[in-house]
């Protein structure tokens, strides 16, 4: 009985921990280049959490929000921000995340992720090399 | 209006949940040449808005785990303090290069995950064969 105490204390502590280190990591990443939290939460919760994928994605979205909004305030402060850009990006942010919800269920993941992959390959290089 | 068709792509990524988010910086920044730093600023707010209706759906339909969330959430806000504060005290160049270092590190783990999946599908077919 002490045993098994002891063992769901230690499993405790260490979902902590881990939690923590994902909270960081993904805020670090979230500061510096304004995206890829999701990457870094999505897996992490999944992998070290042991979550399921729907309720891993839900989870992080929740997670990036308060990160984006601190990270805002902080490129605000620094005068970074673009009203004028950044309004109309988002309004067609918004009529593309109603069609991608409409029609990307109609193509195949693995597909639109090898897609996804070659474009990440290109922009790297012209990031790093232009 | 190319600002609008750039956030419109993105948005339509992003409901995939493949980051959206490296795809309008990496288009504003070569399409329109904005610098790096407005860039990831605007992506700050092109996140907010449909990130909102997210939450609220995922909350309606219980796919978020609160308590974790919250948790994330705090050390998320301290990571995010640090990582803003280099990221606006750094050099542009220096910047754009470390983000071109960051994808290549995400296009990594895709083709990590895309493999992963291929030689799954590859034992289920087997597993089917032998059937």
């Amino acid at each position: 009985m002490y045993k098994k105490q002891e063992f769901v204390k230690n499993r405790n502590m260490k979902n902590i921990a881990k939690k923590m280190i994902i909270g960081l990591l993904a805020g670090i990443v979230s500061g510096l280049f304004s995206t890829g939290g999701g990457m870094i939460v999505v897996p992490a919760l999944i992998y070290l959490l042991n979550m399921e994928d729907k309720k891993a994605r839900g989870t992080s979205i929740f997670c990036i929000l308060p990160m984006v909004i601190t990270s805002g305030f902080f490129y605000y402060k620094g005068n970074y921000i673009d009203w004028n850009i950044s309004i109309l990006c988002a309004i067609g942010g918004m009529i593309g995340g109603y069609i991608g919800a409409k029609v990307l269920k109609k193509i195949p993941v693995q597909y639109l992720k090898m897609a996804f992959t070659i474009f990440l390959i290109y922009a790297s290089y012209k990031m790093i090399f232009n | 209006m190319i600002e609008i068709l750039i956030g419109i792509l993105s948005g339509i990524i992003s409901g995939t949940g493949m980051g959206g988010g490296t795809i309008l910086i990496f288009l504003l920044v070569y399409m329109l040449g904005i610098e790096q730093h407005i860039a990831q600023a605007t992506n700050l707010i092109f996140f907010i808005p449909t990130s909102i209706i997210a939450i609220i759906i995922n909350l309606k339909n219980k796919n978020i785990a609160l308590q974790s969330a919250v948790f994330i959430s705090i050390f998320g806000i301290l990571g995010a303090i640090i990582g803003a504060n280099i990221s606006i005290n750094i050099d542009v160049n220096l910047l754009r290069k470390c983000f071109g270092v960051f994808l290549a590190v995400i296009a990594i783990h895709e083709i990590y995950t895309i493999i992963k999946w291929y030689k799954k599908q590859k034992i289920r077919d087997t597993k089917k064969n032998e059937n």
